[in-house]
């Protein structure tokens, strides 16, 4: 349901402080401080009893001309200051003409606007036969390209899989303290079977889990700083492949863990 | 030549660069220009009711405003969506003071201006053309040839001087009586 209302709409705070103004037939320098204030206030009102709310700059904008008012009226600090103090409106004076600018070289362009649509064009023409670039040749290796397809194609089964079985994200409490004990069985283990690399996603105990691969990231970058570990990269967005580092995880304990736990954020 | 290039122009539809004309004989831009200026006037003199425009170095075959009410007898077009208020403000902030920030601009319209900018960039009417070396090194906007297209300009230099909206209050507010009520009928509001 539409119907008119007696009060206009206005774009932004400036606009309306303008218009009345405008109305009331004074020069933007010389601005009849309380009675535009008292107007502009009138409008606010009037406003929110419509219903209508207006943006905060409309507030600011209110108690920026409640406090320009109350610095005309104060006569005692007039006297005591220099004569030629500035006056407190000249600022909010400048940018008004510069709004007024704005304002007008906007309705000029709404009118090129109306008047250029009587000008009419035609659209290009369709030439793709004659044009003769030739199709983007794709230079990859037959290799590269079936482990790209077969990536692809798991990525999408791994989505399509997430998304039939609605399964509700646990958020686990997961620490960096209980990962880095995770990580530290895993070296032993492969320690043990005499297997020299590891790759990351072995740390990351549950794939699905976003979180899970973050913490196993985060441990790894603390455990390599702390020479537990090391780890290599060998081709961009390849797989990390890690190694012992020079300390041996032999005589990480739990408590070893929590100190290098100790200072990083707990991810909840 | 000019008569091929005629015809380049008519395949082209859009604005076509003169240089890319120029190419396709190997000639100077210069020179280029120089031809469809002259096939411009020729077309004027002519009595044409097609016309050559320029929009920066390229040109556009398109009718003549004249005949505009003949044209939509002939076909209904379809109505485009004219831009709001604030867009055609933020527009001119940007048409007038490019290169310029939204921080700067939101200083001048006294509101945020963000979205709109975003939407004028959708539109292809404004794109962003460096940054700033103030704090936050931010994004500086400048209008775009789609603009210069639209509200018919052939450069930025015909945009109409800026002092002539400068205009103290008292004579603005007799100008603007009359359109000031048009803009209370204007805004009908739904709830």
């Amino acid at each position: 349901m539409s119907y008119k209302v007696r009060l206009p709409l206005f774009e932004g705070p400036f606009d309306l402080l303008v218009y009345l103004i405008e109305r009331a037939k004074v020069s933007i320098y010389d601005i009849p401080i309380a009675e535009i204030t008292a107007q502009y206030m009138d409008y606010l009102r009037d406003m929110r009893e419509l219903n209508v709310s207006l943006s905060s700059e409309f507030l600011v904008l209110a108690s920026e001309l409640l406090q320009i008012k109350s610095q005309m009226m104060l006569p005692g600090q007039r006297e005591k200051e220099e004569p030629l103090t500035e006056d407190p409106r000249s600022d909010l004076a400048e940018r008004l003409a510069e709004y007024r600018k704005c304002k007008l070289a906007g309705t000029m362009l709404r009118k090129r606007e109306s008047e250029m649509r009587d000008i009419y064009r035609k659209p290009q023409e369709d030439l793709h036969e004659y044009t003769d670039h030739p199709d983007e040749v794709l230079s990859l290796g037959m290799d590269d390209f079936v482990k790209a397809f077969r990536a692809f194609l798991h990525r999408k089964k791994t989505v399509a899989d997430t998304v039939n079985r609605y399964t509700l994200l646990e958020r686990e409490r997961r620490t960096v303290e209980a990962k880095m004990m995770h990580i530290r069985d895993v070296m032993l283990r492969a320690k043990d079977w005499e297997i020299r690399e590891i790759s990351f996603s072995d740390f990351v105990e549950n794939p699905e889990s976003r979180m899970d691969t973050i913490v196993s990231f985060l441990s790894l970058l603390q455990l390599s700083r702390d020479q537990y570990l090391q780890p290599e990269q060998r081709f961009l967005y390849g797989e990390i492949t890690i190694r012992s580092g020079k300390k041996d995880f032999a005589e990480f304990d739990a408590e070893e863990a929590a100190g290098r736990a100790a200072g990083d954020l707990q991810i909840v | 030549m000019k008569s091929a290039l005629e015809s380049m122009l008519f395949v082209w539809g859009d604005p076509l660069p003169a240089k890319n004309a120029g190419d396709v004989f190997g000639i100077s831009q210069e020179e280029t220009e120089e031809l469809l200026d002259e096939l411009m006037v020729e077309y004027e003199e002519r009595g044409s009711g097609i016309q050559i425009r320029r929009i920066n170095a390229s040109y556009q075959l398109v009718t003549k405003e004249e005949n505009a009410d003949f044209i939509r007898r002939l076909a209904t077009p379809v109505k485009v969506k004219k831009l709001s208020q604030a867009a055609l403000e933020v527009l001119a902030i940007i048409a007038y003071k490019q290169p310029v920030t939204k921080a700067e601009m939101e200083a001048i319209r006294g509101t945020r201006c963000d979205r709109v900018v975003d939407g004028l960039e959708a539109k292809g009417l404004v794109r962003e053309c460096g940054r700033s070396t103030g704090a936050g090194r931010p994004v500086l906007y400048g209008t775009t040839d789609k603009f210069l297209e639209v509200f018919g300009f052939s450069d930025l230099s015909e945009l109409p001087s800026i002092d002539l909206f400068e205009s103290d209050s008292a004579s603005a507010a007799e100008e603007e009586d009359s359109e000031s009520d048009q803009r209370q009928l204007h805004f009908p509001f739904g709830m």
